[in-house]
């Protein structure tokens, strides 16, 4: 018993000491906060009876009485119960177009795969992708007509459009007008061109939160007309990216992440590296992976771009700062030695001008054409979000329909969008979601997902993707042509018949079954635009040294917030700071100190006449003077699970600079709100986690040598499943994290529960900055590593269970037996790598029977008090076993991808047999960059990696 | 005083101890037995059917084959339940008016699929594949008992884990040859002991060690 003592009031309480202990156990072990209300010895005896009375029933099965089993009326062809169909569709972020293969089974898609045979994604897939399956069976989604927020179905809502529709026809469109979000869909895009030729009054607007005007700017003052860059990599021996995204998210990630990681590895394997330099304000992806890298403020940045482009045009060398010159010089000899075969790269977030000079320094090294393309704009052009408002409130807009955009929530704050389309006497608002601007519209109208309508969309090199239903529309969604039919046609169409007509596809069903099986609608690829400079550079505009910026990004995982309510990609750590469920004021070391600010305290940012409150984050290479925040939350919708969750950026924006706003103010406002971060959760103990491969260096893999053990050594009999994780080519995109999470029914737990460290990812994505020196120097890259089980062949974790219920099988599979499992989490506290997960409060338990429908069935749902961690997959390694079985055939190589090697847009993750030799797993076992993590452990992991590759001692 | 014990107390406390003790163990092993009797499993009791369709009659009498309702039986791991468009391909022909038809009838007009109930139940965390087990020649009897003979279709077996783990630890004793499959009434023929060892290798079915492996049945 602690030491009692008696209090001034006259009552018993702790001494003193005891409480310093309480806090100081509730400060560094937050989870463990609640074992400090121990109960008293009554309470603590009726609690053990209880569960001594109760434990029991933990044996007892389910009632199956009501068991039934439903066979269909007719059975439709090929699809036998249980049985998985894949479908080649798209996924859209910001309109533009990835493929995908969407598996489904039993009629529910379950599970979203890359597809090979699509020009652009080439199997790839990002996190919004793998993401979009939970997004069809959001029950948050919009689920019915609404009129002023009344349920009301889609019968009256075309009964009240026929008076409007018929004084329409008779005034060829005049006071309507259509605000259309972002889309590349050639068949909508035709629709509108069609509906603006027999009603030429109408007036068409588009608006989308992450604006690619500051690219078709660069490229007018470049070539004389908006156009789209995209980028062929195959060819490309260096990379110069200023301000660049080149591998972040976004529309052009899977293809671009594919092609750089391909012409990585092409280069590497003829002894020399793809070098990317990359000069950046804010720290990404890009940044990450670049050999060189230089963190400057974004005015900066032009003048840089402004030093390269007159030595390529033989121009005279601008003065900059020391480190900005070094970089310049180091960037200007990769670029002077591989003309016509290097990339210049800038992000959409850069500034007209920078988009213009990197456009005129690839003209000029000869890249353009060969490893710069360019298309004319895909996205839909209307008029701006600006106009509308102008129109809004000089009250010409007697009739609004809009279509895929929240603008109530993502247009600029000092616009006044709201206050002006309160003018609006007629307002039509269609979205998958009930959000913002729906609250303030007459009609609301529920739109269908990607995965439950017809449609077509463009990737960003203008592939022309089929988008197929692989479900009937769960809430009665329509699809934007379809609403857009019913408004102006008399018999409405639905989406199928608008892209078959669209396609042509009445007398062509070869055509039609090849773009069914493909995804790929051939012959509709927008053509590729050969480009000729017109006039100069633009002269400079921007003062060199502003005061403090404000630079807007959208988010890396809820973009610019139309997905803020997948819990997925809210629960998704950031790539570099590990932050889940919020945003944070994101600032760098130099102005941390200035200002006296430490991490996660609440500081109030003001620009402009406005602010919002954030906590602080401190990025090691932010550049000084430079505020980042990312776009996407503080969102409103009461009853969503966005809503709330960190703070509103767009209040802060500017129309005319989406993405940079002078004369920023910070002040802390004397509180601290704690960030959820991954970064500290499973810590390893020791040290060389990331092994680095110099060019010319001996060979830094563990080669073929095993350390002696004291262990029988266990004898494969038959198969040997192992995997490779190339580091060098991981970009720390989180995609195969989000393909683990949909793979396996990998529980959310929510924002709360992170922080107490119980988040549920059975693979991670650690992040290593290799830091060369102190704050102010010039940053070095960072290296990403995914971590899943190891599955050692002399586990650790085997040792500790006291019932068995983590074992090896005889293909070398760690397994995880649920229903043995205790829940005593020995094998937790025994695994080096940290990769076990334990279900403290049966997250999986109440879900939506939406959510329950995504499930994938071959996998267990897990209960509490259970521990569970990576598989390999188990359950596609059965499948293929049964067939294998079934059929007397071996496993094929590549027969078995896990979910994560099969999402990855790079390709850096092999798995296979290492028993065959000649598999694909087995050579890159062979590859000299091979070596165990913590291999001195010798537990022998089947989850090897391969060393990250840098350029020789000396060089770069 | 008197005395507070009377002389046969002794015995009756050695007695009273006697019949706790035997009690007790008693209690024990019929609630053991009682929790894992075919009782409590529910073997042998065939549960009401939207219609009392008969095994015995369809296969026992008639000789229809199994796999004309449950066709991917032989090469997907669910078994398949016929669809009504199945019933229907006689019952359009014949019968066409039995009273005890009528939900059939009603499903195919409505196009409302029937409820069955179920009667064999895999318990959780197991994943069993019927292509396997029948292409490995293990038969339908093995698990679902003599098919043919029931009028009513009731659980066999209890599906406890020793039933599975039994075979899989041993699988010559049940396994046959591939026409023998459909079977409803093997036993195993007396040169089993021979036989047994001769079709496992010639099935190519793996060690009892690997079959063991949690993961075969587990994940």
């Amino acid at each position: 018993m602690p030491p009692l003592s008696l209090g001034a009031d006259g009552k018993w309480r702790d001494a003193p000491g005891e409480r310093g202990v309480a806090a100081a156990i509730r400060e560094r072990f937050p989870a463990a906060a609640d074992l400090l209300h121990t109960p008293d010895r009554r309470r603590f005896m009726r609690l053990m009876a209880a569960s001594l009375a109760l434990s029991g029933l933990a044996g007892c099965d389910d009632d199956d009485t009501h068991d039934v089993i439903v066979p269909p009326v007719a059975q439709p062809v090929g699809a036998a119960p249980a049985t998985v169909l894949t479908y080649a569709s798209a996924t859209l972020l910001d309109g533009f177009a990835n493929g995908i293969v969407v598996r489904t089974r039993d009629g529910r898609p379950i599970k979203i795969e890359g597809n090979p045979a699509h020009p652009w994604s080439r199997g790839g897939t990002d996190v919004f992708g793998q993401a979009s399956v939970l997004g069809l069976y959001d029950p948050f989604r919009s689920q019915a007509v609404q009129f002023r927020t009344r349920d009301s179905d889609w019968t009256a809502f075309r009964a009240a459009m026929l008076g409007p529709q018929a004084q329409w026809r008779a005034s060829r469109g005049a006071g309507l007008a259509l605000l259309i979000g972002p889309t590349t869909s050639p068949s909508l895009l035709a629709h509108i061109t069609a509906l603006r030729e027999a009603w030429p009054e109408l007036r068409v607007f588009s608006h989308g939160a992450v604006p690619r005007d500051a690219l078709h700017d660069g490229t007018r003052q470049a070539f004389g007309r908006p156009l789209e860059t995209h980028w062929n990599l195959a060819g490309a021996r260096s990379i110069v990216c200023l301000d660049g995204d080149l591998l972040d998210a976004g529309a052009h990630q899977v293809g671009a992440a594919r092609g750089w990681s391909e012409a990585r590895r092409g280069l590497a394997a003829g002894g020399s590296l793809l070098e990317m330099h990359a000069a950046f304000a804010v720290p990404n992806l890009t940044s990450a992976k670049a050999e060189h890298g230089v963190s400057v403020q974004p005015a900066l940045i032009e003048a840089m771009a402004r030093s390269l482009l007159s030595r390529a045009t033989a121009g005279g060398q601008s003065d900059l700062p020391e480190l900005a010159a070094a970089w310049c010089n180091a960037a200007w000899r990769a670029l002077d030695g591989t003309r016509g075969a290097s990339v210049v790269q800038a992000g959409l977030h850069a500034s007209p001008g920078v988009q213009e000079a990197v456009q005129r320094l690839n003209a000029a090294l000869g890249n353009t054409g060969r490893t710069v393309l360019h298309t004319a704009p895909l996205q839909f052009q209307g008029e701006s979000l600006t106009s509308l408002v102008d129109a809004m409130q000089r009250g010409v807009v007697t009739a609004l329909l809009m279509i895929g955009t929240n603008p109530c929530y993502d247009s600029p704050a000092g616009l006044g969008f709201t206050a002006a389309l309160a003018r609006v006497p007629l307002k039509i608002h269609a979205s998958l979601y009930d959000d913002e601007t729906a609250v303030n519209a007459d009609w609301h109208l529920p739109m269908t997902h990607p995965l439950e309508a017809w449609g077509d969309a463009r990737a960003l090199d203008g592939t022309a993707s089929l988008i197929q239903p692989t479900i009937a529309p769960l809430y009665g969604g329509r699809s934007a042509g379809e609403i857009l039919a019913i408004l102006t046609e008399p018999e409405p169409r639905d989406a199928l018949t608008l892209l078959q007509a669209h396609w042509d596809f009445a007398g062509a069903p070869e055509r039609w079954h090849g773009a069914l099986l493909t995804g790929v609608l051939e012959g509709g690829t927008a053509p590729l635009v050969p480009v000729q400079q017109t006039g100069g550079m633009t002269p400079a505009t921007t003062a060199l040294e502003p005061g403090m910026q404000i630079v807007f990004r959208p988010d890396p995982t809820v973009w610019d917030g139309t997905v803020a309510d997948n819990a997925w990609l809210q629960e998704l750590p950031k790539p570099l700071s590990k932050i889940v469920w919020e945003n944070a004021v994101q600032i760098g070391p130099a102005l941390a100190a200035r200002l006296k600010l430490a991490q996660f305290d609440v500081v109030s940012l003001s620009a402009g006449g406005r602010s919002a409150v954030g906590s602080v984050w401190i990025a090691p290479d932010q550049a000084d003077h430079v505020v980042a925040v990312t776009l996407g939350y503080g969102k409103r919708t009461e009853g969503q699970i966005s809503a709330g969750l960190g703070f509103d950026a767009y209040t802060l924006r500017a129309e005319q600079t989406p993405w940079l706003l002078d004369g920023a103010t910070l002040h802390a406002i004397g509180k601290k709100h704690v960030l959820a971060c991954t970064d500290d959760h499973a810590r390893m103990d020791g040290d060389g986690f990331v092994r680095v491969q110099r060019t010319g260096a001996p060979p830094v893999g563990d080669g073929d040598g095993e350390l002696p053990t004291l262990y029988p050594h266990k004898e494969s009999d038959g198969r040997a499943w192992g995997m490779v994780i190339d580091l060098d080519t991981c970009i720390g995109c989180n995609a195969c994290v989000t393909a683990c999470q949909s793979e396996n029914n990998i529980a959310v737990v929510g924002r709360d529960e992170v922080l107490n460290g119980r988040e549920m990812h059975w693979l991670r994505v650690d992040a290593y900055p290799a830091r060369a020196g102190a704050t102010g120097t010039a940053p070095t890259s960072t290296a990403f590593m995914p971590v899943p089980c190891m599955h050692c062949e002399q586990a650790p974790c085997e040792v500790g269970c006291p019932v068995e219920a983590t074992l090896h099988d005889h293909e070398g599979l760690n397994l995880m037996v649920y229903n043995r499992c205790i829940g005593t989490r020995a094998c937790s506290g025994y695994c080096p790598y940290k990769v076990r997960r334990f279900n403290y409060a049966d997250y999986s338990a109440g879900a939506a029977p939406t959510i329950v429908e995504q499930r994938n069935p071959d996998v267990t749902v897990r209960a509490r008090g259970v521990m569970e961690k990576c598989t390999y997959c188990v359950q596609r390694i059965a499948q293929a076993r049964a067939i294998s079985d079934r059929d007397y055939v071996p496993i094929a190589e590549g027969a078995v991808r896990t979910a994560c090697q099969g999402a990855c847009p790079t390709d850096a993750i092999t798995f296979g047999d290492l028993a065959q030799p000649d598999s694909a797993v087995s050579a890159a076992r062979r590859d000299p960059r091979r070596y165990a993590l913590l291999g001195e452990l010798n537990t022998r992991p089947r989850t090897t990696y391969l060393a990250v590759r840098a350029p020789g001692v000396g060089e770069g | 005083m008197r005395q507070l014990f009377a002389p046969g107390a002794d015995a009756i406390l050695r007695l009273a101890l006697l019949v706790v003790s035997v009690g007790a163990l008693v209690f024990l092993v019929v609630v053991g037995a009682v929790a894992n009797s075919d009782y409590v499993y529910g073997v042998g009791v065939a549960p009401k059917q939207p219609v009392p369709f008969s095994h015995k009659h369809h296969s026992g009498e008639l000789g229809l084959d199994c796999r004309y309702c449950h066709t991917s039986v032989t090469h997907l791991a669910n078994a398949g339940m016929p669809p009504t468009y199945t019933c229907m391909t006689c019952h359009s022909q014949i019968w066409t008016g039995a009273p005890m038809l009528a939900p059939v009838r009603d499903s195919l007009a409505n196009n409302q699929p029937l409820q069955w109930s179920r009667v064999n139940h895999i318990p959780e965390y197991v994943y069993f594949n019927h292509a396997l087990h029948v292409t490995k020649g293990i038969g339908c009897s093995s698990c679902h008992g003599a098919i043919t003979s029931m009028q009513m279709t009731a659980r066999a077996k209890s599906f406890q884990m020793q039933f599975c783990i039994t075979c899989h630890r041993n699988p010559a004793a049940n396994v046959r040859t591939p026409d023998q499959v459909w079977n409803m009434n093997w036993t195993p023929p007396a040169d089993q002991a021979t036989k047994g060892p001769e079709l496992v290798a010639q099935y190519h079915i793996r060690n009892a060690a690997q079959l063991t492996d949690c993961s075969i049945c587990h994940r």
